[in-house]
């Protein structure tokens, strides 16, 4: 944008040209469809068993009473479903999808673990109103249960509606329950705590078939890309709402995958290059940064003309 | 110098066209920063704002982040020049509250309740002058923490932390406020001895024996003016 290369021309300050997402000790995930088998000789795939039982104590007791929330009186209580595995819940942080594709007139089935994608610039994080959800340095995008209001805006604006609310838990029962606030929103943290210990995430450190890794984001980008090429693949997640921190590689397309899932709350798609909106607000706020030196430039010039006017009034008042 | 007095048309010069550019402009731009500043919270459906003819794109939280950006874009330019022009390049100082005001301002508040008599008066009241200073730096802390807000957005989702709780909160503490200096400034208005100020910001003059009565000291400055520049 012209104004903000003028601003920043004037100010001297050199803006970035992208989103800080590259920083070191930026981490990543890659989940590998060629070598996941979805745990099919298992009840439950390890990777969800793994998730479930870190963050079994992560939603304290649910209130007996939930607060009818006013005048829409929408409540979304799964704590009578926390058995729940086959969606994202607010006791379920990933699933696996499983989908039946057909290449070149053969039969396939993948498995598709799907949970937060966390994002370069995730939207539910950037305009949380209370910032309780934030991208930490290391990429994974956190929301702290202490803070959330359970709004449900960050479900909002993620294109795959990822967090999930759970009514009758959080600050809003001490604030005004019936008017504000509706739970606190859930999701995947990329096992953050453990991350800080030097741990990898539950998941991938229990995933049997290694299908999932983790580890410096240019890194994981060189290996998705290696395995893309060697298995004449495909990717998903580099482009994807600007560019997330977890990179799908897939035998199959993902225009193919993405046929087999049918968009339901919980369950979200996989469509190609989804875009991501708050892109379409960049220039604008380009533009708002580069604001205070629009008002200095018209101050600068305003002032110019009161000197010469109050200079003209004194010499004429000097001439009278 | 913009004020004048016009005696012929029983008016005095208040304030100037390029202030009557900037106040509408702050007025405008931050009411619809207030506004789409809501609906950026998860109000709109669960309010039925949305059902309400016109307003269906309220819960859209893109949509009203565009309006926010375009608001703020002339509401932060327009609050630079005022500080930068008038208090910088003009080295204007009648809007800053001055020794005795704050006593000055009790003695004027009871008066318009019917308590006493007003004291003679400048350009402006006593306590407008504590209320510009209160809404100058409402004003400032939103610009600031909104700017940082908006660099995070763009360029810095990960940001530390404690960056960004600490422009949030001030930002939501500031809109509050914000909003309640904008309900005192319209409570103002509706105070019948302030009526006559209305017009100045619309048209930029006031009745002049409106202004004798009330703001005796600065008709008697303007006089002064004019007597000194005089033949």
């Amino acid at each position: 944008m012209r104004i903000s290369a003028g601003a920043a021309a004037l100010t001297g300050i050199h803006l970035p040209k992208t989103a800080r997402a590259e920083a070191a000790g930026s981490l990543a995930t890659l989940i590998d469809l060629s070598l996941c088998d979805g745990c099919a000789d298992r009840t439950m795939p390890v990777c969800i068993q793994a998730c479930r039982s870190i963050n079994a104590d992560k939603i304290p007791p649910v209130a007996e009473h939930i607060p009818e929330p006013w005048p829409r009186k929408t409540i979304e209580d799964w704590s009578k479903k926390q058995d729940v595995t086959n969606r994202l819940t607010p006791y379920n942080y990933l699933y696996v999808h499983r989908a039946e594709v057909t290449v070149d007139g053969r039969s396939q089935t993948l498995f598709v673990p799907r949970r937060c994608m966390h994002c370069d610039n995730p939207a539910c994080a950037t305009i949380c109103p209370f910032s309780a959800n934030h991208k930490n340095q290391n990429g994974a995008v956190v929301i702290n249960p202490n803070q959330c209001f359970g709004g449900a805006k960050c479900r909002d604006v993620c294109p795959w509606e990822i967090p999930q609310r759970q009514s009758g838990v959080g600050i809003y029962l001490h604030v005004l329950p019936d008017f504000m606030g509706n739970g606190v929103m859930y999701k995947c943290d990329l096992c953050n705590d453990r991350l800080k210990e030097g741990k990898k995430p539950g998941c991938i450190e229990a995933c049997p078939r290694g299908a999932m890794l983790i580890g410096p984001k240019k890194e994981i980008e060189a290996q998705a890309q290696a395995r893309s090429s060697k298995i004449n693949g495909h990717i998903y997640g580099q482009k994807e709402n600007g560019g997330t921190a977890t990179l799908y590689v897939s035998p199959v397309s993902f225009e193919l995958l993405n046929q087999t899932m049918i968009r339901k709350p919980g369950q979200p798609d996989m469509k190609p290059g989804v875009e991501r909106r708050m892109a379409g607000t960049d220039p604008l706020g380009k533009a708002v940064l580069a604001s205070p030196v629009l008002g200095l430039a018209l101050a600068g010039v305003a002032g110019w003309f009161s000197r010469r006017r109050d200079r003209k009034t004194r010499q004429e008042e000097d001439h009278d | 110098m913009t004020e004048k007095i016009l005696s012929e048309k029983n008016r005095v010069v208040r304030h100037s066209r390029l202030e009557l550019i900037e106040h509408w402009a702050i007025a405008i731009s931050g009411l619809i920063l207030l506004a789409t500043g809501i609906f950026e919270l998860p109000v709109a459906k669960r309010y039925y704002i949305i059902t309400v003819p016109g307003l269906g794109w309220t819960a859209d939280f893109i949509t009203s982040l565009y309006l926010h950006y375009a608001a703020a874009l002339v509401f932060t330019a327009a609050g630079i020049f005022h500080l930068v022009y008038h208090g910088g390049a003009r080295g204007e100082t009648g809007l800053l509250p001055q020794k005795g005001d704050m006593k000055a301002s009790v003695t004027v508040i009871k008066s318009l309740f019917g308590f006493g008599q007003e004291p003679p008066m400048h350009k402006y009241l006593p306590e407008q002058r504590w209320a510009y200073v209160g809404m100058a730096l409402i004003i400032a802390m939103l610009i600031v923490s909104g700017l940082i807000k908006t660099y995070k957005n763009l360029y810095a989702p990960d940001l530390s932390l404690a960056i960004v709780l600490t422009a949030t909160w001030i930002h939501n503490i500031c809109f509050v406020l914000f909003f309640l200096a904008f309900l005192a400034h319209m409570a103002a208005i509706l105070l019948r001895p302030n009526w006559p100020m209305v017009r100045g910001i619309f048209t930029g003059n006031v009745r002049l024996d409106y202004a004798r009565h009330r703001h005796a000291l600065w008709i008697a400055d303007l006089e002064k003016n004019e007597k000194s520049v005089d033949p």
